[in-house]
């Protein structure tokens, strides 16, 4: 075990191998106040690349409504049961990482789920939390709710499918730090799949090895946002590239959005893995829930999202969501519109912060012809 | 070696793996554990560097393509997306959005953004497995007994005309893979055999032998081709292929010269029917206010509101691809309130969360209303500019007080802002070049000048229909809101006059407080009067969306009204971020107003010049299908007959319809309609691309191009986004024997004109023999006042980019009612106001003069249909004895004419007749994220992502497919009634005709059997108690899918033959609806503006005043069948592990209240 620090707990902590950050870290943010559960991100993702025999039961891209969706079934109800509980009222967290919960010999807590926990995939959608008298009145935070829960793999900074490999199959991009199984060099021990805690890799029947999410690089080679972005209606998702937590950007929209405002969070950050997909928390849910989930700090993400129209930037980095399929890597606002730059710097796209309202002429001379609202 | 030998081996297993793309035989568990050990390599720091990265070109050869083209997707969802094909080795691998909804323009260079983008979803994105599916018809199909009776020369009873029983068998029969052009010998065969038989005095004597009901026999009128029926479903996803449907039942009246001997002028086309009505999807009430069809915004306008109430409407799943526009108005400080019924995916977006009683809106409505007037919080300009509010009525004939009543040879001021009149004799102008509202000169006498109470003058005045918004304002009159007064008429009469105003305070008052408004829906009165204050606090910024979960209850007129009434009293109307909407199906038809160049080009006058003038005539007759699903019964009982005139339908006998599965597969009072009323039909064509419901019960199928691979090319538009949109042609081959829905009309067409020596039928379809469609839809542009000026070749080059046009409408966004409020135009109403105040007969009669709630027709605890109203000087509904019918009579059609009022305590002291014999639940059926409609769910990762019960490897041999469908209960509801979370159990409607009439008869067991709804219980916490829900989208048992299901080794619902994949074992949500005829929706005397022009019309409106049925309420009984574990044994295994509502482990208990985490105050 090497002593790393993960930024996201605010200390050092233990992890099989030394710290190696990648040149760039592959990162997505998304609003769950936008998530609206359509599961196109999971069809676009299934349809491209897990359509094959033995990939059936397979969704890398997974949306589930929580509380009580989950894919596997329980998958962290399961795992938070085996950390126990956890200390988490600072920026410095108080409790075990489940690298440092691990039993001895092992390099991670972690659990194999069962095969029928993957049979139900949308298992506990809309079901929501707290029973339902006559008739309501729900003002925020509403005392029945449910959101949705998009995932993908969180290409880790510390990925424990990684630091599980007793065959060091997986590996960590040094170019963009995506994480990904070796599909001739893995032999389907499973190890990463009971690793996970976030259960992203999965095993195929059919090719007898191990395969996970692989962020869609060879998409993101090309400077394009992965399948699961770009097909996204909620407009809920950003990707590109979280800088380290010493090195932010401003005029990186992730980076504006997690490192400066913190409003998205890692999920399960006391798990110590130090993901890399941060969630903008559902401002109508009970913080209580949403801090086990995403950790210290929610009720100042909440704050800040219901203040967002007044930070201008703000905004314009959360409105170039879903604008352009390519990868955005600095971004400004000028006026009333927020414009979005690839690597170059060359301009890709430029919306409103406010759609316009066009007037047309009541009769038009030209084509003689009325333009009417009603006929 | 058969299956049976292989089973248990590896390559066994194999093989059912790789049939596990569409239905899996097997689970794959065993093999999950055997992992296979290996020496392990070394690698120092894998995440720092890893040796031998050549295998990554694995995933980039999977993501590699050859080609690509653009489809326009479009199924009936509203939206329509332009989706990107990846091709590799001539087979589509993968779709995506082809963000280029940024780059639309206008014709005057405004441009939209990219926060339109992307523009897709996943029933789209999963086409793919739908376009080289196993339910993709191939060729065409000629049912069997069908066939025969063609071949045996369409034999007949000799005293009813009747067509044999046995041939007519849909549902239990065989079918025939034929060519397309055999088909066509059928179809137009059998189509001039109808003809022949039903014209005349034999065809008069045959309908009425075969007990058609001679009100509807008497409007076939001597032509047989009214008995047949015409229809293109949401014609406007197809300006010419599926709007051709209504050209070519145009063109019967050609058949009808042929088989008549008549002159053109005498000729008469084919019925036609509806489909916006048809759908439910209709707000009624909005007519009934603004005589618009649908008063609506575009969806995006939320960008300029304060407030947004989202009411029975699940935006978050059936408007997914502007979700984002509400999401965003409220990230940018709009407050979001979802008036529900219950926890939706759309309250989880809301600020606030109302959940009322199902069908009680208009009650809600009428207490906002009562809240905002009784605190003086209404815009009281607003009000006297626009409404009817302050007309005064008569109250001794409850009639409104006219002009000429009181002041002695008074004369109507002319109609001239905004509105002409159309001598007789003429025509009105182009739609294009009209000024406004088009009045026949005979219906003049419909817009008298009505009078107010001037306080200025202290005296009453007469007000025209001009004189509306500023106009009104101009004239110096402060009209009286409140007030009664005594009048003398001309005749010496002194009458009592009150304002509309005045006695709609005294209804909401005495009826609808808050606190009685809680005891009638459920909703806290402390939401009542919040939700009236911040409407108020917004006046004129406050958007309503409605949804078609309140327009398909019976009371869905009440409910519109209601809610226009709150929108006017505070000027939410008419304006960019304050407007109330409806949405539901595709429409607004209206702005394609050049259509009836094409669907009503005179047959016996053709166009052949590509760029000649067309002259139009309407041959068709449009009816509601409503009667044909209500087994063609009419509304009558005792001795009064509500259906009457145009409302009328004529008996039906032959059936043709395109893209229309919801209109026979997903018909309410599905069981009912196959089993009893569709076999008196003697033709029945669908055109479908893929094996839907209706293919089952149909005689001639034919399998038609998929988006993916048209011919020729089309357009369509939507009515919740501004986009005018192309369907391009397609680069790719079709996959299957399919021909263009067009070309079904160019084949039959070409047979009618050999059998009849008549040319024109074919020459109707000469540009699609040309493959110059492009001709008709250019027509349709040049007449179209928001097209005009685009060329379609530019819009299908555009579309094959990705790019699509904008509507040249008056606004971006377009809203209804801008030209009104901004410009003092009037409405098309009699008044020219906002009208609230309805004194046609049939409002009184049915108590409806004022804004009232009503109970619905079978989702209430209480006294279906009853009014809710303490004793009212303005109501005097017609009741049961008025109309000889039985005091206690509350049969289908009768509790419909009883307009019994109640007071509300007196309301909740009654109970619906079915309560205590154990029908104690709402059962509603609304729409979901996972279908639009029916499509594409029985696709098998939709299947599997369709709520719980989804498994890709069907591990319970139960499953009808990889999912099923489900009813959502409360769990503590489901619990009183012995039911488990994942069992299955039996729902049934009202015993009397439900699943279908006749059902208790013991020779009908196997009917019943296929019709009896089973489903899974889902414990769904989110709805309270007595109301259960069931999504409306999934494909329903069938004879052939409950063979399937019981005699296949894997049990699956999939028919041999046709692949049908149902997705119920038995029965479906239809088995528990039925047709309802509201008599307001079918009056002779309100004034409505037709489609596709401003001419006003009275009465009878396709698609604006007729019936819409009310397709989602029932009253519901429960009762378990057997228990959730695989193949029936225990509980259902996440039950079992504690990880269910209601059932929680400990774990999951701790998980819920966020207690795996410490933490001190953050």
């Amino acid at each position: 075990m090497s002593k790393v620090y993960n930024w996201q707990i605010g200390r050092e902590m233990e992890y099989p191998y030394e710290a190696a950050r990648p040149v760039k870290q592959f990162g997505l943010v998304m609003d769950l106040n936008k998530c609206i559960a359509c599961q196109t991100c999971t069809v676009a993702c299934k349809t491209t690349w897990t359509p094959g025999r033995g990939q059936e039961y397979m969704f890398w891209n997974n949306v589930e409504s929580k509380p009580y969706g989950y894919y596997p079934l329980g998958w962290d109800v399961n795992i938070l049961e085996k950390l126990g509980v956890q200390d988490v009222s600072t920026p410095v967290y108080g409790g075990k990482t489940l690298f440092e919960a691990a039993p001895d010999g092992e390099p991670v807590l972690g659990y194999l789920p069962d095969d029928l926990d993957y049979a139900h995939p949308n298992i506990g959608e809309d079901d929501s939390f707290g029973d339902m008298p006559r008739g309501a009145f729900l003002s925020a935070p509403h005392m029945q709710w449910m959101y949705y829960l998009p995932r993908i793999c969180n290409h880790c900074t510390y990925p424990a499918c990684l630091g599980s490999c007793p065959r060091q199959s997986i590996y960590k991009r040094p170019e963009d730090g995506i994480v990904l199984i070796d599909q001739t060099r893995c032999r389907g021990y499973r190890e990463c799949v009971k690793g996970c805690p976030y259960k992203k890799t999965f095993f195929n029947p059919m090719t007898r090895v191990s395969e996970k999410c692989i962020g869609c690089y060879p998409a993101v080679e090309g400077g394009r946002q992965t399948q699961c972005t770009i097909t996204c209606i909620g407009k809920i998702r950003l990707q590109g590239y979280v800088s380290r937590h010493d090195e932010v950007r401003e005029d990186n929209p992730i980076d504006y959005i997690v490192h400066v405002t913190k409003l998205a969070r890692p999920l399960y950050p006391q798990f110590g893995l130090e993901p890399n997909v941060y969630y903008i928390p559902p401002v109508h849910v009970p913080s209580r829930f949403l801090t086990q989930m995403f950790g210290w700090g929610v009720e100042q993400a909440i704050a800040t999202y219901r203040t967002a129209s007044q930070d201008r930037k703000l905004l314009g980095a959360l409105l170039l969501f879903g604008a352009t399929p390519q990868i955005i890597h600095r971004y400004r606002v000028q006026g009333d519109k927020t414009i979005g730059y690839d690597e170059k710097g060359v301009e890709i796209v430029r919306v409103p912060l406010k759609e316009p309202i066009f007037m047309r002429v009541a009769f038009d001379e030209k084509y003689q012809t009325q333009r009417s609202n009603m006929t | 070696m058969g299956p049976a030998n292989r089973r248990g081996s590896r390559r066994a297993f194999l093989e059912m793996a790789a049939a596990a793309g569409l239905v899996a035989a097997a689970a794959p568990r065993k093999v999950f554990a055997q992992p296979r050990y290996l020496e392990p390599v070394r690698v120092d720091n894998p995440l720092a560097a890893y040796p031998d990265r050549d295998w990554e070109r694995l995933y980039r050869d999977i993501f590699r393509h050859d080609k690509t083209f653009v489809f326009l997707c479009c199924p009936n969802d509203t939206h329509n997306c332009l989706l990107k094909a990846y091709v590799k080795n001539d087979v589509v691998v993968r779709i995506e959005p082809t963000y280029g909804y940024g780059k639309a323009q206008d014709l005057y260079g405004n441009q939209a953004s990219h926060r339109w983008d992307p523009r897709c979803c996943q029933k789209g994105l999963v086409l793919a497995r739908r376009f080289y599916g196993d339910r993709r018809i191939n060729g065409a199909l000629l049912r069997k007994g069908f066939k025969e009776w063609v071949d045996r020369g369409f034999p007949r009873d000799s005293k009813t005309g009747a067509a044999p029983g046995e041939l007519m068998r849909r549902g239990w029969d065989q079918w025939i893979r034929v060519d397309h052009a055999v088909a066509f010998r059928y179809h137009a065969k059998a189509l001039e055999n109808i003809a022949r038989t039903y014209s005349g005095d034999q065809g008069k004597n045959f309908l009425l032998a075969q007990g058609y009901d001679p009100d509807s026999v008497s409007q076939v009128g001597d032509a047989g081709t009214r008995v047949m029926k015409f229809r293109g479903g949401m014609a406007k996803q197809g300006a010419t292929r599926i709007f051709g449907a209504f050209r070519m039942g145009n063109s019967m009246a050609l058949l009808d010269h042929y088989v008549r001997g008549v002159a053109p002028d005498q000729a008469k086309g084919a019925g036609s029917w509806d489909s916006y009505s048809f759908h439910t999807d209709l707000p009624p009430g909005h007519p009934m206010v603004t005589g618009e069809q649908t008063n609506d915004f575009e969806l995006m306008d939320v960008e300029n509101a304060k407030l947004i109430i989202v009411w029975g409407m699940n935006w978050i799943t059936t408007k997914m691809p502007d979700s984002h526009w509400l999401t965003e108005a409220r990230l940018k400080g709009a407050k979001t309130v979802a008036v529900t019924v219950e926890y939706s995916a759309t309250a989880s977006k809301c600020d606030d969360v109302i959940v009322i009683r199902p069908g009680s809106d208009p009650a809600f409505a009428l207490g906002l209303a009562q809240v905002i007037i009784a605190e003086g919080a209404y815009d009281e300009n607003f009000v006297k500019r626009n409404t009817d509010l302050v007309s005064l009525v008569r109250m001794d004939t409850l009639e409104r007080l006219r002009a000429s009543d009181i002041i002695a040879e008074h004369a109507d001021a002319p109609l001239s802002n905004w509105a002409q009149v159309v001598p007789k004799g003429k025509y009105a102008p182009p739609t294009l070049v009209q000024r406004g509202m088009q009045v026949p000169e005979a219906m003049v006498g419909e817009f008298p000048d009505f009078v107010v109470w001037d306080r200025v003058r202290n005296r009453p005045v007469a007000v025209g229909h001009d004189l509306v918004g500023a106009k009104f304002e101009e004239t110096g009159i402060d009209a009286a809101l409140d007030g009664r007064f005594e009048i003398t008429t001309v005749d010496g009469k002194k009458i009592q006059v009150r304002t509309v105003f005045d006695l709609t305070r005294e209804y909401l008052d005495e009826n609808m407080t808050p606190e009685q408004v809680e005891s009638v829906t459920w909703a806290p009165a402390a939401a009542t009067r919040s939700l009236a204050r911040e409407i108020s606090a917004n006046s004129g910024k406050t958007l309503v969306a409605v949804g078609m979960g309140p327009n398909q209850f019976w009371n869905n007129d009440n409910k519109d009204r209601a809610l226009f009434l709150i929108t006017a009293l505070t000027g939410s109307l008419g304006r960019h971020g304050g407007n109330i909407g409806s949405y539901a199906g595709t429409y607004k038809n209206t702005l394609f107003s050049g259509v009836p160049r094409y669907t009503y080009e005179d047959p016996f006058n053709l166009q052949l010049d590509p760029t000649g003038p067309v002259t139009s005539h309407v041959y068709l007759r449009p009816e509601s299908m409503h009667f044909w699903a209500n087994g063609e019964r009419i509304m009558k009982a005792g001795n009064k007959t509500i259906t009457t005139g145009a409302h009328l339908p004529t008996p039906t006998k032959s059936i043709w319809q395109v893209n229309s599965n919801s209109s026979l597969g997903n018909q309410k009072g599905f069981y009912d309609v196959v089993f009893n009323t569709l076999p008196r039909v003697e033709l029945v064509v669908y055109n479908e691309w893929w094996w839907t419901t209706s293919c089952e019960f149909s005689d001639i199928v034919y399998g038609v191009d998929s988006w993916m691979e048209f011919k020729h090319p089309d357009f369509t538009a939507s009515n919740t986004n501004p986009f005018f949109q192309a369907f391009p042609r397609s680069p790719i081959p079709r996959s299957f024997r399919t021909v263009s829905d067009i070309e079904t009309y160019l084949g039959v067409a070409r047979e009618l004109s050999k059998n009849t020596g008549d040319a024109r039928f074919e020459q109707m379809w000469q540009f699609v023999a040309e493959n110059r469609v492009d001709v008709y839809l250019q027509r349709i542009i040049d007449g179209s006042t928001p097209l005009r000026g685009y060329r379609f070749e530019d819009i299908e080059q555009l579309a094959k980019l990705g790019i699509p046009a904008l509507m040249n409408t008056r606004t971006y966004p377009r809203i209804n009612s801008y030209e009104q409020v901004a410009e003092s135009k009037p409405w098309y109403t009699r008044t020219g106001r906002l009208e609230f105040y309805r004194p046609e007969a049939e409002f009184i009669e049915a108590g409806e003069n004022l804004t009232v709630h009503r109970e619905p027709a079978d989702a209430t605890f209480y006294d279906p249909c009853a009014i809710l109203a303490a004793p009212h000087p303005a109501m005097r509904p017609r009741g049961p004895a008025d109309w000889g019918i039985a005091a206690d009579d509350r049969s289908h059609i009768a509790r419909q004419m009883r307009n019994t009022t109640y007071d509300s305590a007196a309301l909740l002291a009654t109970r619906h007749p079915l309560r205590d014999r154990g029908w104690d639940h709402i059962f509603h059926t609304p729409k979901y994220r996972h279908g639009a409609h029916t499509m594409p769910i029985d696709t098998d990762y939709m299947a599997a992502l369709f709520g719980p019960f989804g498994d890709m490897y069907r591990r319970d041999k139960r499953a009808p497919g990889t999912g099923e469908m489900y009813v959502d209960i409360n769990p503590l509801d489901a619990r009183s009634l012995g039911i488990n979370d994942g069992d299955y159990v039996w729902i049934d409607g009202d015993p009397n005709d439900l699943p279908f009439r006749g059902w208790q008869d013991p020779a009908r067991k196997h009917e019943y059997k296929v019709a009896r709804l089973l489903a899974r219980a889902r414990y769904y916490p989110g709805t309270p108690a007595g109301v259960t829900r069931m999504w409306f989208n999934g494909y329903m048992a069938t004879p052939s899918s409950v063979k399937a299901h019981e005699s296949r080794p894997d049990g699956a619902a999939k028919s041999e033959f046709t692949n049908y994949q149902a997705l119920f074992r038995y029965g479906g949500h239809q088995s528990l609806t039925r047709s309802w005829l509201k008599p307001t929706h079918q009056t002779q005397s309100l004034i409505t503006r037709k489609s596709w022009t401003n001419e006003v019309t009275k009465g009878f409106n396709v698609d604006v005043h007729c019936v819409t049925s009310a397709p989602r309420e029932s009253i519901a009984k429960f009762a378990k069948a057997e228990d959730g574990g695989i193949g029936g044994k225990g509980l259902w295994r996440p039950v079992m592990l504690g990880l269910r509502p209601a059932t929680e482990n400990e774990a999951l208990k701790r998980y819920l209240s966020g207690a795996f985490v410490r933490f001190d105050k953050m």
